[in-house]
């Protein structure tokens, strides 16, 4: 694609930010615009998640962005967060707009906290089958995969702990995490309370406060810019048959994520490069098992084989694909993966706190159990 | 130390071994500070944190940025919602009043539920 | 009727209470717990303890008990009485007048200073009992205490009923295309949507059928026999309407179709299980599993 993301942005991760959701993305989008040396006059495009509360007229209002010629949303909670890129560089390719700015702000654990019991949610006609029964929390919803994965391939909590551990240990060496300095063992997983077996504390993301804003533009005025840019070398989005919002329940196998294959092979191809070309992995981590199975719906390794994987420390920095290198949402924050896509910003720069050598190739991953999206960012 | 100084925000953990190793180390034994099953049939949703761990809190807040010269001459306090296993407790406070070498802190410390405790803090600083 | 300001100005009039030692004297085991919980690393407590383990000392303890002349257990026991029967502390004011030092020994006398109320408050109406306790090592006092509690009824709420089902249980939304599932519920029957052109089976259903395109559903009614394909017992955060933890089944019924439901008994994949219908009212009739007896 012919398109950079340019500036990043966010505000502190906080579990209070006491201040509005409004506040947070203003804030957010103002941080973004200073780091890629533009101006709210500069935009003309927004996007953000369907589920933000913040209208992009707000948003803009706030900024005094003079007009807008493109603005968009992308459903599905998380699953959202790279199609925010990828909406901006097609409206940038296609000259919809010049400067799109991508955001994501919420007060997510000191207000609306996605970990409770939604019950307003059960007045969707597809929830209607799991929340009545008392499934209700995404974390039991992501419980009932990972007990079929467990049967299915041997895996075990131990496994999917040492999912925590890495992220974790990445943390605690980012000053901006939220559990900075504040590694676990993999004995402190194992002894963490349930949530929803096989799901522990451990094996669940942090609730967060915050914001994040990413500013797209096209290659061409990117090279115009202070920083290097992170060039958009693929993005892709993913549905597939029999879907649905964290329940897909239904089809004949419930150990992969097949919506997350379909992300895979739109950003190989797309990209032109394959599994062993990445060199840093962001992947979408709200609760563990699934980075396992996310680890072989992209082809880093065989069905069935993650756990083997991740034991042999490949997710280590100075492993063989260094996973989350900011902490992921396990241990920096939960900022429905859009500080992911922040982090691989800086990867492709060379300016992370945990800069992994020689990037060429980032991969991100957006929310899983659910349509989701995915995102290669390099040095072109 | 002058009237206005704000105290650097600090944040404490209150996980379950926190809660009870801080109701122990009080000798406070009612079962709402170590017993979940039991604070729950009392109505709590988890055990919390007990007055006397509250208070010494507070103390450490203001002794860790003052320093362990100054000496701690009263710790009033008003308690407001409960700080449960799980919550975050966190901790501002200011300088607002200054005598001489007796200094007054005000103190909040607060969780996601509310101002789990406000109060003032009088320190004397050496001379 | 009792008269509580009487009363209070009785206990008030009793003045301190015996005077009551402390089972150790100021000592570095229990300041070093103390400091290891709260986690204070101030490296001054060596020789004197922290100030606020004032308290501490005088604790009663795992099998303490107040002693009869206690003027607040006597002023708690009076408003029990009188229906405030619920308590909770709301100021702790402690004044050091000086540093304890280790192997000093301390006792404590509590006395009743005020007793106001009725006050309306968010929990519910109460009274605020304010005691003054004073700490000694010999004669001489070297610590204060003001402590104030709230004795209140509390405000009246509805009581959660007992039983896994509740009023405010999570109710499904209901549509042309699915009430066929929940009438058929309330008639005892699980129903699995078959398609009127194909005769595909299909759980959850849908308006037109996804392998021929016929909009005639039509439906079954499945044996409801089946075995667990995956489970989860779930433990936090609460859920409406049931107690944790509890385990949702996803059960694979011989029929093909997955469906899921609460199952009551020990999950595990492969578990055979039947349905069972859990009236929840008038109008909603949930299905759940039990493990099948035969098996």
């Amino acid at each position: 694609m012919n398109a950079a993301i340019v500036g990043i942005g966010a505000t502190d991760f906080s579990k209070d930010s006491g201040r509005s959701e409004l506040r947070l993305a203003a804030e957010a989008v103002r941080a973004a615009l200073e780091d890629a040396g533009l101006a709210p006059s500069d935009v003309d495009g927004l996007v953000s998640f369907t589920m933000d509360t913040n209208a992009e007229i707000a948003v803009a209002r706030e900024l005094g962005i003079p007009g807008l010629t493109f603005f968009s949303r992308v459903h599905y909670g998380g699953g959202a967060a790279c199609a925010t890129v990828q909406q901006a560089a097609m409206a940038v390719e296609t000259g919809m707009a010049e400067v799109v700015v991508c955001y994501r702000a919420f007060n997510e654990r000191s207000g609306h906290r996605f970990g409770q019991v939604q019950a307003a949610a059960a007045a969707n006609i597809d929830n209607s089958w799991s929340y009545p029964v008392g499934l209700g929390t995404p974390a039991a919803m992501v419980a009932m995969f990972a007990r079929r994965y467990m049967h299915e391939y041997g895996a075990t909590s131990e496994d999917f702990g040492r999912v925590a551990v890495v992220d974790r240990k990445h943390a605690a060496t980012n000053p901006r995490a939220w559990f900075h300095d504040r590694p676990i063992t993999l004995a402190d997983h194992q002894a963490s309370r349930w949530i929803a077996e096989p799901l522990r504390l451990l094996d669940c993301c942090q609730e967060s406060d915050g914001g994040v804003a990413l500013v797209v533009t096209s290659a061409g005025r990117a090279r115009d810019l202070p920083n290097e840019p992170a060039l958009v070398e693929a993005a892709a989005q993913g549905s597939a048959a029999d879907q649905f919002t964290m329940t897909s329940y239904y089809r004949d196998d419930l150990t992969g994520l097949p919506e997350m294959g379909v992300v895979a092979r739109g950003l190989w191809r797309r990209s032109g490069i394959g599994p062993s070309d990445v060199d840093v992995a962001v992947l979408y981590d709200h609760f563990t098992p699934f980075v396992l199975v996310q680890l072989e719906e992209l082809g880093f390794c065989g069905r069935g084989e993650a756990k083997d994987f991740v034991a042999s420390g490949a997710l280590e920095l100075t492993g063989s694909l260094p996973l989350n290198p900011h902490g992921g949402q396990l241990g920096e924050a939960y900022l429905h993966g859009m500080n992911g896509i922040a982090e691989a910003v800086r990867q492709v720069r060379g300016t992370a706190v945990n800069q992994v050598a020689d990037v060429e190739h980032v991969l991100v991953t957006a929310g899983t159990g659910v349509p989701t999206s995915g995102l290669v960012l390099g040095r072109g | 130390m002058r009237i206005g100084d704000a105290l650097p925000e600090w944040h404490v953990e209150a996980t379950p071994t926190f809660v009870i190793s801080t109701a122990l180390a009080t000798r406070d034994f009612q079962d709402v500070h170590h017993d979940r099953d039991r604070a729950v049939q009392r109505g709590s949703k988890d055990i919390f944190i007990n007055i006397l761990t509250t208070t010494g809190l507070v103390q450490r807040y203001v002794t860790d940025w003052a320093g362990p010269e100054v000496l701690v001459r009263q710790v009033d306090i008003r308690l407001g919602a409960p700080c449960f296993a799980y919550d975050t407790l966190k901790f501002f406070g200011q300088v607002i009043g200054r005598e001489e070498r007796d200094l007054t802190v005000e103190v909040v410390g607060r969780t996601a539920h509310g101002d789990h405790v406000t109060g003032t803090v009088r320190i004397e600083v050496p001379a | 009727m009792i008269d509580i300001e009487e009363e209070a100005a009785r206990i008030a009039g009793q003045g301190g209470s015996a005077p009551r030692l402390a089972r150790d004297p100021v000592n570095l085991p229990m300041i070093n717990n103390w400091l290891e919980a709260i986690g204070d690393e101030h490296p001054g407590y060596t020789e004197v303890a922290p100030p606020a383990m004032v308290q501490v000392w005088t604790m009663a303890g795992l099998r303490g008990q107040r002693s009869a002349d206690d003027p607040l257990g006597q002023m708690m026991a009076i408003l029990d009485e009188a229906g405030y029967t619920s308590v909770v502390a709301t100021n702790s004011d402690q004044t050091y007048h000086r540093y304890l030092k280790v192997g000093e020994h301390l006792s404590v006398t509590t006395s009743l200073e005020d007793v106001t109320g009725p006050k309306r408050t968010g929990l519910g109406e109460g009274w605020f009992v304010t005691t003054r306790s004073t700490w000694y090592v010999g004669d001489e006092p070297v610590a204060e205490m003001r402590f104030r509690v709230l004795k209140y009824t509390p405000a009246s709420k509805p009581e959660p009923q007992p039983g896994p089902r509740q009023a405010q249980a999570i109710r499904p939304a209901v549509n042309r295309d699915t009430e066929y599932f929940w009438e058929g519920c309330r008639q005892g029957e699980l129903r699995i949507q078959r398609c009127g052109g194909c005769g595909l089976l299909r759980h959850p259903p849908g308006p037109m059928c996804p392998e021929c395109g016929a909009t005639k559903p039509k439906y079954l009614v499945s044996a409801g026999c089946g075995v667990v394909y995956s489970y989860v017992v779930h433990h936090h955060p609460q859920v409406p309407g049931r107690r944790t933890p509890f385990v949702v089944a996803l059960v694979e019924l011989d029929e093909g179709v997955r469906v899921l439901g609460e199952l009551a008994g020990e999950p595990a994949i492969g578990l055979p299980v039947e349905v069972v219908f859990t009236e929840v009212d008038d109008e909603l009739t949930m299905p759940s599993w039990r493990p099948r007896a035969d098996r």
